[in-house]
């Protein structure tokens, strides 16, 4: 501590120190706030099987599912200091053709559709344009947190994907769910995603499956001539 | 003129401390950023605001350098007392090593 450049070092070093201990405070917190995530409706509206092609010049052509879903959730309690951004997103779930002997692959799982909610504090990372980036300011003006972005209610949403299954066929597939995922991105701790267990006051993610459904038959060809 | 211009400037950047200012500097700069930390993350949860912890964290801790970095002069109150320069001669028991210097 003799001279400037010392003092420098010492009091830089120290602040290093105190700034990841603080982090890890704050990654703790977490556990102090009840996560108590709810799903009210998670239902498809409308499904369709269409033919179509991967890419423009391929020969192959695939079925692809194009699920349309209803959705009531309440993800408001994972919105805390600490959040970041929340990730969520719906998978559809069918049983393999070769049953539980398929191994690893017993379930097929793909994402239809997803969705980033920034908190607040996150908004400046939103990957919008301009206008809808003041807007997205706009609605948490003031708030530093804001839990009601977590009440998601979305009715008859187009799926972002249309799925399809690496031998190509879809149709008239049976016991298919969809299930409601989240993903909780901190600005510093551990990522989590959906629980199947209590965790203290981190409650288990209930009710986000929708009943089975089967999918349709393949649609008939002059109707898939817009795609 | 030039030289002392330039003592003073090397003077400056180097910025001493007496030895008493060396352990306040040590205690300061551990309670200060101790404290910074501690305000920062209480006022952050309990105001649920996570930027505002950041800032205070950071802020505070500037403040903390500017404290602790230049030379102020109150960290210079005891300056060492140094014998004058071939003042006097050493005191004839003077030992040093075991050995005896005349």
């Amino acid at each position: 501590m003799y001279s400037s450049i010392v003092r420098l070092q010492n009091a830089f070093g120290f602040f290093t120190t105190v700034a990841f201990v603080v982090a890890a405070f704050i990654a703790a917190s977490d556990l102090l706030s009840p996560r108590t995530p709810s799903v009210g409706v998670l239902k498809t509206t409308n499904v369709q099987v269409v033919r179509g092609r991967p890419h423009y010049y391929s020969h192959k052509k695939e079925e692809y599912a194009i699920i349309k879903f209803s959705l009531d959730a309440d993800l408001s309690s994972l919105f805390t200091w600490n959040t970041k951004q929340l990730f969520v997103y719906v998978t559809a779930e069918w049983p393999s053709a070769g049953g539980s002997g398929s191994g690893q692959n017993a379930t097929n799982q793909a994402v239809i559709w997803d969705s980033i909610i920034t908190s607040p504090s996150a908004d400046h990372l939103a990957n919008l344009g301009p206008i809808a980036m003041k807007k997205l300011k706009r609605s948490a003006q003031g708030k530093s947190i804001d839990p009601s972005r977590g009440k998601l209610s979305i009715k008859n949403q187009r799926p972002k994907y249309q799925i399809t299954h690496p031998t190509g066929k879809l149709a008239e597939q049976d016991n298919v769910v969809l299930r409601l995922h989240y993903n909780v991105q901190p600005w510093v701790g551990i990522l989590t995603w959906n629980q199947d267990v209590d965790f203290w006051k981190w409650k288990t993610f209930k009710n986000n499956l929708s009943k089975k459904f089967a999918l349709p038959a393949l649609k008939k060809k002059d109707e898939k001539k817009a795609r | 003129m030039a030289e002392q211009l330039l003592d003073q400037a090397r003077d400056l950047f180097e910025g001493q401390i007496d030895f008493e200012g060396q352990k306040l500097v040590e205690v300061l700069v551990n309670a200060a950023l101790t404290l910074v930390g501690a305000i920062a993350f209480f006022v952050g949860y309990f105001l649920q605001d996570i930027k505002l912890a950041v800032y205070i964290g950071l802020i505070g801790t500037a403040a903390v350098f500017v404290l602790v970095v230049p030379p102020w002069p109150f960290y210079n109150r005891n300056p060492v007392k140094w014998l004058p320069v071939g003042g006097i001669t050493p005191p004839a028991n003077l030992v040093v090593d075991d050995k005896m210097f005349r």
